[in-house]
């Protein structure tokens, strides 16, 4: 089968690429909250977690980590889309501890270099912040199937009618590219392994060699898509598709666990925003 | 309803040349012949995918060339291609099978109904929620009749359907068309398996762009030797009547399928005791 089990069979590249944020399908409150209302919770708290400070990122970590059970997602999954990203976060507060000037923290030890506890604050507060980041984007896509995603930023972009821009062409655009990444994947897969069988080296051997080796392997990837998208376009024609609007399956609609949802929404704008602006000079800044 | 005089021009010839064909309602077409000859672009035109450069093709009364019936046309005439991945548009099926209503602007209840319809026909109706990359290709070409039967046609034109199934896809799908013809939808099927077309009320034989032979299956066997010389393979049931027959056996040119064979055969068996 040309499944997930062939995309997990791929690369490490390909692997988790594909998995970060892959869609695990349930029934829970999570799961069934109108896409919407989770794209924009998405983005507020994606505002609210880079701009806030320390009780943000608190209410926000603690909102996010309560909605792990809530989904009904056990902590693995999570946990695996977070992986692919340790190494940036170890990254980025390694830079912010050494290169942070303030007050120098007394040296436990023989240590060659000296951090100050701005440093430790500051790392820790952005090592904190894009945690949460990858935290809710994986939430929302793991709760949330293409299908609704594309849905939802169909609806939500409606309004854009107004500048000329049909959300319901966005919205097939977005869905046929993520409709066809199965299928470019699997005939990658089966150009290298044709290509491999006649003697191309794509893992090993000189780096300019495998550039090489990688462009031989685009450009018959690349035609085939053309001809793909050709064979598509007139599918698509003779199932009386036009541009121009057309209706959907599933028309969207909020109900009461999408009020709740968005109330606690609410809830938490209102706490960033007494942090922001009343406790003001208070606060203290985690990235600035 | 078609006559084209000159249809689509490809590399400066025309790759349809004087068709003039009537489909008449509820029949099975076998469309055959080698190649190159034609027939994607023929079923093409069927709906308006192509427009005859001269000539005209009507479908029920609306013209092809017309924009404004255009939509009804495709909603008439369901196309199914060759490969099923490149024809599915929606990540899950029942998704895909919505494409061809939602372009209608139907209802989201009204597209219910009409997905659980379709892919009841088709014998799908429990993988609804799946994804589309996870099928079989026999499921995948399944799930594409499925998206046409939900716009409600009258004709479904199959284009090649089978060229990348293997025997139990290929079957189910055989299946189905058969099952779909008898409630009354008419069907075109472009094949180049001659042992698909047995059981067609009607066979188009082309080549090089024109209609050279149309008429029944067992008129169009009893013209073996015109058959292989335009490259086409005989059913293997046919092509061995055919060889006792020129071998002085007294069997009759109308066998075409393995059930006729047999009684056939048996019949002679015990008449001759063990010679045919």
């Amino acid at each position: 089968m040309p499944c997930l089990h062939g995309l997990r069979r791929g690369r490490a590249g390909f692997r988790t690429m594909v998995m970060i944020g892959q869609y695990v399908p349930g029934d829970s409150v999570v799961h069934r909250l109108d896409p919407r209302v989770k794209i924009l919770s998405v983005i507020g708290l994606s505002i609210m977690i880079l701009s806030g400070t320390v009780l943000t990122g608190a209410v926000v970590g603690f909102f996010l980590v309560s909605l792990i059970p809530l989904s009904r997602l056990s902590l693995r999954p999570v946990a695996r889309a977070l992986r692919p990203i340790w190494v940036f976060v170890l990254i980025l507060f390694l830079l912010h501890l050494l290169f942070t000037k303030g007050r120098p923290i007394p040296p436990l030890g023989p240590w060659p270099v000296t951090v100050t506890y701005e440093g430790l604050f500051r790392g820790l507060g952005v090592a904190w912040e894009f945690i949460l980041l990858v935290m809710s984007a994986s939430i929302l896509t793991m709760t949330t199937s293409p299908t609704e995603l594309v849905s939802g930023i169909e609806r939500l972009l409606r309004p854009l009618k107004a500048i000329g821009i049909s959300s319901h062409d966005v919205a097939i655009m977005i869905s046929i590219a993520l409709r066809f990444v199965p299928l470019l994947l699997e005939e990658m897969k089966r150009i290298k392994e044709a290509q491999t069988a006649r003697g191309a080296v794509f893992e090993s051997g000189p780096l300019l060699g495998r550039a090489r080796a990688a462009t031989s392997l685009m450009v018959p990837v690349i035609m085939g898509s053309m001809r793909k998208a050709d064979d598509l376009v007139t599918a698509m024609e003779g199932r009386a598709y036009r541009r121009g609007p057309r209706t959907t399956l599933r028309e969207l609609r909020l109900s009461g666990p999408d009020y709740g949802a968005l109330a606690v929404m609410i809830l938490i704008t209102a706490v960033y925003g007494l942090e922001r602006y009343s406790l003001g000079a208070g606060g203290f800044p985690l990235l600035s | 309803m078609i006559d084209v005089q000159y249809g689509y021009e490809e590399k400066g010839r025309a790759v349809l040349e004087d068709i003039n064909l009537e489909l008449s309602q509820g029949k099975y077409i076998a469309l055959i012949g080698p190649n190159g000859c034609g027939k994607t672009t023929l079923l093409r035109h069927l709906n308006g995918l192509l427009i005859p450069r001269q000539g005209e093709v009507w479908i029920h009364g609306m013209n092809t060339r017309d924009p404004d019936t255009l939509q009804e046309v495709r909603r008439r005439v369901g196309m199914v291609f060759q490969n099923p991945d490149h024809q599915i548009v929606g990540m899950s099926v029942e998704e895909d099978v919505s494409f061809g209503p939602g372009n209608l602007c139907m209802s989201p209840g009204e597209i219910q109904r009409r997905v659980k319809r379709s892919l009841g026909l088709v014998g799908m109706e429990t993988q609804a929620r799946r994804a589309a990359h996870c099928l079989s290709s026999g499921e995948k070409q399944l799930v594409a009749i499925a998206g046409v039967l939900a716009m409600d046609p009258a004709y479904i034109a199959l284009d090649e359907p089978t060229a990348y199934l293997d025997p139990a896809g290929t079957k189910r799908v055989l299946e189905v068309i058969k099952t779909l013809n008898r409630n009354g939808i008419t069907i075109v099927h472009a094949t180049h398996d001659m042992d698909q077309i047995v059981e067609a009320d009607q066979v188009l034989v082309m080549g090089e762009g024109r209609i050279l032979y149309n008429g029944s299956p067992k008129e169009v066997f009893t013209r073996i030797e015109w058959l292989k010389e335009l490259g086409l393979d005989i059913p293997k049931v046919t092509e061995l009547m055919w060889r006792l027959r020129e071998m002085g056996n007294d069997v009759g040119p109308d066998i075409l399928t393995l059930d006729e064979a047999c009684i056939a055969l048996s019949s002679r068996l015990k008449a001759g005791q063990g010679r045919v």
